[in-house]
């Protein structure tokens, strides 16, 4: 009897890790540099960021799982180079966006985008 | 007495408890056919498309949807997918496909809003699934779903150039699409500029959250977005919705006042043209009841 609840939670267990099929690979960039520079830029001021300490601002959306978002802002197809674009010059991708252009370095928006990415 | 009576006695009461115990299990075996035979036949099980499955029930339901997908892929070969590919199952896609799944900036038409389960956002469905996962339902369809079966329809490599379409959608905006001839102009199916076109008599009705709830389901929102309060497919086509009541932007463009997400939910393309959310034919009144169920949500 045990044996086999046991295997039914084994069972149980690879049905729920199962399921992350089409994994992308990583995008460039240093996740734990991005993290800083997520801080040093304030981001958290106007979003939910998790992982961040503080980060919880209510004016943009939360970015809880934005590694799995179809579209960055509404408009955008969520590529790695697509993010750090966006990251970067918000303001060329959408005018009508509040997000600000925050003078964010290429190799910072890399690094914030390998970030974002981890967030699933 | 003696040992020997003692033993007998005992084997006696365990004899009798063993009696019960079998009677009540099968006592309870009968009871819950029973009581299942009549929940059918009373009809106690509300088929409405619009009272969606409890969550544990969605998801298990779900999970045997992908489960038994999945095995089946496993032994299907995909071809390699190539763009040419792709332009021809955009034609076969906005033929066949778009009126239920929508398309990048372009919404579904009725039939495929208030459905049980809703059609999936296929741009999300391209994300987390292979090739072969995507071919095998379009080719076998799906029970109880609406989703048809298209082989008699289609030949395998016809099916195989929608699915190398449907796996370049997510890197794909709407104005990706509307360049590849995408999204031309549908027949609206309405007059949007009129009152609910059911209901016209509240058109003045004071905003209901339970009905703008319901009319979540009804215009398939829950298709793309995470909304608390409902069951579905939690999907992260846009943003989640959790604490939209007290978010300072709508889309990241508009003040969120009321009036402004009402705006946003009937015409979201005259907000910010570039949106991939689409404009699906949402009457005021509606409008008013979604944004007063989202104004809760703090």
């Amino acid at each position: 009897m045990t044996a086999r609840t046991a295997l039914l939670l084994l069972l149980l267990l690879f049905l729920a890790t199962g399921c992350s099929s089409g994994e992308a690979e990583p995008p460039p960039g240093d996740p734990e540099k991005g993290r800083e520079a997520i801080r040093e830029y304030g981001c958290g001021s106007c979003h939910v960021i998790p992982g961040i300490p503080g980060a919880d601002g209510q004016t943009g959306p939360s970015l809880e799982r934005i590694a799995k978002r179809v579209y960055l802002a509404g408009v955008l197809p969520n590529t790695p180079d697509d993010m750090a674009r966006w990251i970067r010059e918000p303001e060329a991708v959408d005018p009508r966006t509040a997000m600000p252009n925050m003078g964010v370095s290429e190799s910072d928006a890399r690094d914030i985008t390998a970030y974002l990415y981890t967030l699933k | 007495m003696n040992n020997q009576d003692r033993q007998d006695s005992v084997q006696k009461i365990r004899k009798r408890i063993e009696i019960h115990v079998g009677i009540a299990i099968a006592a309870l075996v009968v009871a819950m056919g029973v009581g299942a035979a009549g929940f059918v036949y009373w009809g106690a099980y509300n088929v409405s498309a619009l009272q969606q499955h409890t969550e544990p029930v969605f998801t298990i339901l779900n999970l045997a949807l992908d489960r038994s997908i999945r095995q089946r892929a496993e032994e299907i070969e995909p071809p390699s997918l190539t763009p040419d590919m792709a332009e021809q199952g955009r034609l076969i896609y906005q033929r066949k496909c778009v009126q239920c799944h929508g398309a990048p900036g372009v919404g579904r038409d009725d039939v495929g809003k208030g459905m049980t389960p809703v059609p999936p956002n296929l741009a999300h469905t391209a994300k987390t699934k292979d090739a072969a996962e995507i071919f095998w339902p379009i080719k076998h369809g799906i029970k109880m779903t609406g989703m048809p079966s298209w082989q008699f329809k289609f030949t395998d490599d016809q099916i195989w150039d929608i699915v190398a379409f449907i796996t370049q959608m997510p890197e794909m905006s709407p104005a990706d699409y509307r360049t590849m001839g995408g999204g031309e102009e549908r027949e609206p199916t309405r007059d949007v500029t009129t009152a609910s076109a059911p209901a016209p008599a509240r058109a003045a009705a004071v905003p209901d959250p339970e009905r703008g709830k319901l009319a979540l389901y009804g215009y398939a929102c829950i298709a793309c977005h995470r909304i608390p309060g409902t069951v579905g497919p939690h999907a992260d086509v846009g943003p989640p919705l959790e604490g939209i009541g007290g978010r300072r932007y709508i889309a990241g463009v508009l003040p969120n006042t009321f009036d402004n997400m009402v705006q946003w939910l009937r015409h979201p393309t005259e907000v910010d043209p570039l949106t991939a959310m689409p404009d699906l034919d949402v009457t005021q009144q509606d409008a008013m009841d979604m944004a007063s169920y989202l104004e809760t949500l703090e």
